[in-house]
């Protein structure tokens, strides 16, 4: 016997909303990503577009969509709250995606909340056109937040694999803040790293061999392959 | 307890932490695999004739550019030393905290911090001689003789630069979660921190006198030929002990709060 896939997802955002620590996130993202582009609005050139000002804290909102990602599954190892959660749901791969899809939706929440807040908070105070997006449209905001949400699952993932909070936490803001970077300067096969694919959905035309489609894909495919080793690893293990 | 029976069990409670091993690895491999990586980038261009293309051509530089990663390390280090303290056991376990048995033990909050500030400057100390030496040999192998480009590069100046920008790093890390006695705000802001995005550069870009924020001001200590955007770096003397003032003044802070607190 086993609860429709419905009554599983609302479970995991039942326990997502329980979190502290991801109400913290969603509700402390609006305010940190206007802060931020307020700061590089006023530090820009003249000229620049308000949506250009927007996806400059990108960087800084993917911390955001990873705490999601890494707090849902992190939070299930800390204690024993994961015997609980595999008694009511036994299924391992169901419980894996009913989870994915509720980190799925807070990331586009906070994701969304974030970039509206840096939009309106770059128009307002950013040298530009003053029109929120009149220069860059409207389709470089929808590839961040898709970049966005990816690379929370991407970070949900990693931390049902490892199981440790910390751990992936800094595993992976290193990889997306400090490695990718260095290695970025050194030589461009760091195009096919996650958020160097990703960036291409917001950032089109920057890479002379992936175009946003295939920067996007390189992205799913990073996090295909992350869900479906922590799908494995689940399943062959007891919690 | 004596203060060397002190700093023995602080050493003793690092060393046991799984965490605290995964940072090393984080500082000491991953700088070693950037390194690599930078090296083998200059040599290719190097050979391609297109070295204008990298900016510098040395393998010192190559080296330093892995600093970063030893930072996130350092962060590493230092909150976990503290976070670990304040983390409950399991329910089964009666959901203590260590911090209680460390200040019965040790009833002076002083003696344990400075103990654990101690433990922890010894290990990113160690871990700091090691990798940095190493990433700098790792470097002239790879890279070879080519004639160096770019930015004047006393190694051993920027090594003992390097090493104290960790060990401070370190320290501040450690006295910011003393405060929080959670891990995970400071984890996250002091590793965005320690990156290209950092929000120092960032409120440089508004007022110069963001260099005199902790991390800015030491980036001298390793980095030469370094422009914080919109001002002039401070002398890597000057920004050492900018930096140290700084940790000096958030530890006394930090001894403050535990001190006024019940744990």
């Amino acid at each position: 016997m086993s609860a429709p896939p419905a009554r599983v997802v609302t479970a995991e955002l039942v326990k997502l909303r329980g979190l502290p620590a991801v109400v913290g996130v969603v509700l402390g993202t609006p305010v940190v990503a206007a802060t931020l582009a307020a700061a590089h609005a006023a530090a820009a050139a003249a000229g620049a577009s308000a949506g250009g000002l927007a996806l400059a804290t990108v960087p800084y909102l993917q911390v955001a969509t990873v705490l999601v990602g890494v707090l849902a599954a992190g939070t299930e190892h800390a204690g024993r709250q994961i015997a609980t959660t595999l008694t009511v749901t036994p299924a391992r791969w169901r419980h894996l995606a009913a989870q994915s899809l509720a980190v799925a939706a807070t990331s586009a929440l906070t994701a969304c909340a974030g970039l509206a807040a840096a939009l309106t908070a770059a128009a307002a105070w950013g040298p530009g056109d003053g029109v929120p997006g009149a220069r860059s449209g409207v389709r470089p905001l929808l590839g961040a937040l898709v970049a966005l949400v990816l690379v929370g699952l991407l970070a949900h993932a990693v931390t049902v694999l490892t199981r440790s909070l910390v751990g992936a936490l800094v595993a992976t803001l290193t990889l997306l803040l400090v490695v990718s970077p260095l290695v970025a300067a050194v030589t461009e096969h760091a195009r096919w790293l996650p958020d160097r694919a990703g960036s291409l959905l917001y950032l089109p035309g920057r890479d002379p061999v992936l175009g946003p489609v295939g920067g996007g894909l390189v992205l799913v495919a990073w996090v295909a392959a992350a869900v479906l080793a922590a799908g494995c690893a689940s399943a062959r293990r007891d919690v | 307890m004596s203060g060397v029976r002190t700093l023995t069990a602080e050493i003793g409670k690092l060393a046991a932490l799984p965490a605290a091993w995964v940072a090393v690895a984080v500082a000491t491999l991953g700088s070693l695999g950037v390194t690599v990586l930078n090296a083998a980038g200059v040599r290719d261009a190097v050979a391609a004739g297109d070295s204008a293309a990298l900016g510098y051509t040395s393998a010192v530089e190559a080296a330093f550019s892995a600093v970063p990663l030893g930072t996130v390390g350092a962060v590493v280090l230092g909150v976990v030393a503290m976070s670990s303290e304040y983390t409950p056991n399991g329910t089964e376990a009666g959901g203590g905290r260590q911090i209680t048995t460390t200040l019965t033990t040790t009833p002076s909050p002083w003696r344990v911090l400075v103990a654990k500030a101690l433990a922890v400057a010894a290990l990113v100390l160690l871990v700091a001689a090691v990798t940095v030496p190493a990433c700098l040999a790792v470097a002239h192998q790879l890279v070879g003789d080519v004639p160096d480009v770019g930015a004047p590069h006393d190694a051993v100046a920027r090594t003992v630069g390097t090493a104290v920008y960790w060990v401070l790093t370190a320290l501040l890390a450690l006295a910011v979660t003393v405060v929080t006695r959670s891990g995970l705000v400071p984890l996250v802001v002091l590793v965005v921190n320690s990156s290209m995005v950092s929000f120092s550069l960032l409120v440089g870009r508004l007022t110069p006198l963001a260099r005199f924020l902790p991390d800015a001001a030491g980036i001298s200590l390793f980095a030469r030929d370094w422009e914080p955007p919109g001002g002039v770096a401070l002398a890597p003397l000057a920004g050492g002990l900018v930096m140290a003032a700084w940790a000096v003044g958030a530890l006394a802070a930090a001894g403050l709060v535990l001190t006024r607190r019940d744990a």
